[in-house]
């Protein structure tokens, strides 16, 4: 059983600093955040679990950190999460109904996990009701709905192709309009802490990008502020796991790294609590704060190749074919000319025969 | 029409392209050649520097700012060609060589079935014959596309840029991935277009290829009467 212990006051203050530099704000700013998340009013939070591996609950209650967990239940009155709650069965169910209706129009929903939309979304059901009408229910009365992780925010691995249960983002069931994704395979918990401190301390939403992530946490690519970007400008490469430029921490670019291509905030933020992220261990970028990354990032290992092209196909196919295509165009090139040349051939033989008769 | 008269055949040369239209296509071909073989770098880039010998260089960021400074070019390029498309000269404006009415529909087929060596003889189109142009057109809108493309990729902070990318693309590794597939319709172009004006230019003695340099084409004289 998790035991989250009593937030010493020194803990508190490291986070709301924390909380404060992802934030992107100025250190004066630690006291104005920290009196904010303090306030008497807690703001309710209800935790909804759909289809996931609750990986995303597991890195804010991780045993490297147990602060983390406690300043949530510090900052936050939480009535419904059902990872940590002690209620089960209908007991559970009740508390829900309970939260829902006594803070209707109020409370902060948080939603873990895709949805299944297909046959009415009965392969993902909770206390006999599917996800779907569970969502619309509640994302109703709520006055903010923050989708944390990627199979909230996009639908995750479960919706990878073929998505045998019609598996979908939260953004798809309730729209975008009261909604904030954190995405990340997992999301950074230091990421969504800060959400909701902005939350507290600013009473508004944070600036959001085109697919509703935070730009202070989804603003830059990682590769923009990669701690290897001077290896990838000055042409030094791992070429393949284990080889010299990867023992030395040349950049993974050639190894698949999505960095390029996946806005984060890894690079900076990083995990843990001990400073370690995967391109800092030697392991490219996989992209999981990006939409689809399961179907478009695949292989993991590959820059570009054996990527699914949208419509059927995928990269590979693609080299081979642009490849074929090249030399189709030049053998139609080679074909057209030699055309040519016979034809011309037969004609003046034709002229000279002609010439040989109109002689005669 | 007997050899004698065909060899006594008269040509007057006549103005065609502008000189806008000229620098347009050196730019847009000079630009498109650089592309090519940097954007072929950047996506498997070699490895030509370490810390553990005494070899250091700028190679592979020299490549990729030769590339950023080619796009820009291409993208000047784009913008003459867009201006003459509509305010060019009669031979450059797009209602000439597109199939937008009877007339240039046929000389599209008339054109496909030269190209086949089913008619002996050019439908001798003044500027861009329709074939051509359709083709131009199309090039046009697949550059246009890895213009912006590109311009996702290099500026993925930028406010209207990444509302735009965003918007038409997706995300950044979508329009990675179209960046490098069009990349390859590129190299056939040329490949194509190279062919065809060297076949035509024996064919038919119009001074296809200097056109581009002078402006001037020949037609037979009796078309201009």
């Amino acid at each position: 059983m998790l035991e989250l212990k009593e937030l010493s006051r020194r803990d508190f203050l490291r986070i709301c600093t924390a909380i404060t530099a992802t934030l992107g704000l100025p250190f004066t700013y630690v006291e104005t955040v920290q009196s904010a998340v303090q306030a008497k009013r807690k703001p309710t939070v209800i935790w909804l679990h759909f289809m996931e591996c609750t990986g995303c609950s597991e890195t804010l209650l991780r045993a490297s950190h147990p602060p983390l967990g406690r300043f949530l239940l510090e900052i936050v009155d939480l009535p419904y999460h059902e990872t940590l709650m002690a209620g089960a069965g209908l007991q559970a169910e009740e508390s829900l109904h309970k939260a829902v209706k006594e803070n209707k129009g109020e409370f902060i929903l948080v939603v873990e996990g895709a949805v299944s939309t297909k046959d009415g979304g009965i392969y993902c059901q909770i206390g006999g009701r599917p996800a779907l009408q569970i969502l619309k229910e509640v994302a109703k009365d709520a006055k903010l709905v923050i989708a944390y992780g990627t199979c909230a925010t996009f639908g995750g691995i479960q919706s990878a192709d073929p998505n045998p249960t019609g598996a979908v983002g939260v953004s798809e069931i309730i729209g975008t309009s009261k909604l904030i994704n954190v995405s990340g395979c997992p999301p950074n918990p230091y990421n969504l802490l800060a959400t909701v401190a902005y939350l507290l301390t600013f009473n508004r939403v944070p600036p959001l990008d085109e697919f509703k992530r935070p730009l202070f946490a989804y603003g830059r690519r990682i590769h923009d502020h990669c701690e290897r970007r001077a290896h990838f400008d000055e042409g030094r490469f791992a070429e393949s796991f284990g080889d010299e430029g990867h023992k030395r921490g040349y950049c993974l670019y050639k190894l698949g790294c999505k960095g390029p291509v996946t806005y984060a905030n890894c690079m900076t933020l990083k995990f843990c609590d001990i400073g370690a992220w995967p391109i800092g261990a030697g392991h490219p970028c996989l992209g999981c704060t990006e939409p689809d990354f399961w179907d478009k990032m695949t292989p993991f290992y590959e820059h570009l190749k054996d990527v699914p092209i949208p419509g059927g196909g995928i990269i590979s196919n693609a080299e081979k074919i642009g490849a074929i295509a090249l030399a189709g165009a030049g053998l139609a090139i080679a074909v057209h000319a030699g055309a040519g040349f016979v034809k011309k051939a037969l004609k003046n033989r034709a002229n000279d025969e002609n010439k040989k008769e109109e002689g005669a | 029409m007997t050899t004698k008269s065909k060899n006594s055949r008269t040509y007057k040369s006549y103005h065609i392209w502008s000189w806008t239209l000229r620098i347009f296509h050196w730019t847009y071909a000079i630009s498109i050649i650089i592309l090519i073989f940097t954007g072929l770098i950047i996506n498997n880039p070699p490895v030509l520097s370490s810390f553990t010998v005494e070899k250091a260089n700028f190679f592979f960021s020299n490549v990729r700012q030769l590339h950023f400074i080619a796009g820009y070019f291409l993208i000047s390029a784009m913008i003459l060609r867009l201006y003459l498309l509509f305010f060019g000269n009669k031979y450059e404006k797009i209602a000439d060589f597109i199939p937008i009415n009877k007339q240039n529909f046929k000389s599209l087929i008339h054109t496909i079935k030269y190209y086949l060596y089913l008619t002996p003889h050019s439908e001798g189109a003044k500027g861009h014959n329709v074939l051509a142009g359709t083709i131009y057109v199309l090039t046009f809108l697949f550059s246009l596309i890895m213009i912006l493309t590109g311009l996702y990729m290099l500026y993925p902070e930028t406010g209207w840029i990444k509302s735009l990318g965003s918007f038409l693309f997706g995300t950044q590794q979508s329009a990675r991935a179209l960046h490098y597939l069009l990349f390859w319709f590129f190299p056939i172009f040329i490949l194509t277009h190279l062919y065809i004006l060297v076949w035509h230019e024996i064919r038919e003695p119009e001074g296809l290829i200097s056109s581009i340099v002078s402006g001037k084409k020949f037609s037979r004289s009796t078309d201009l009467q």
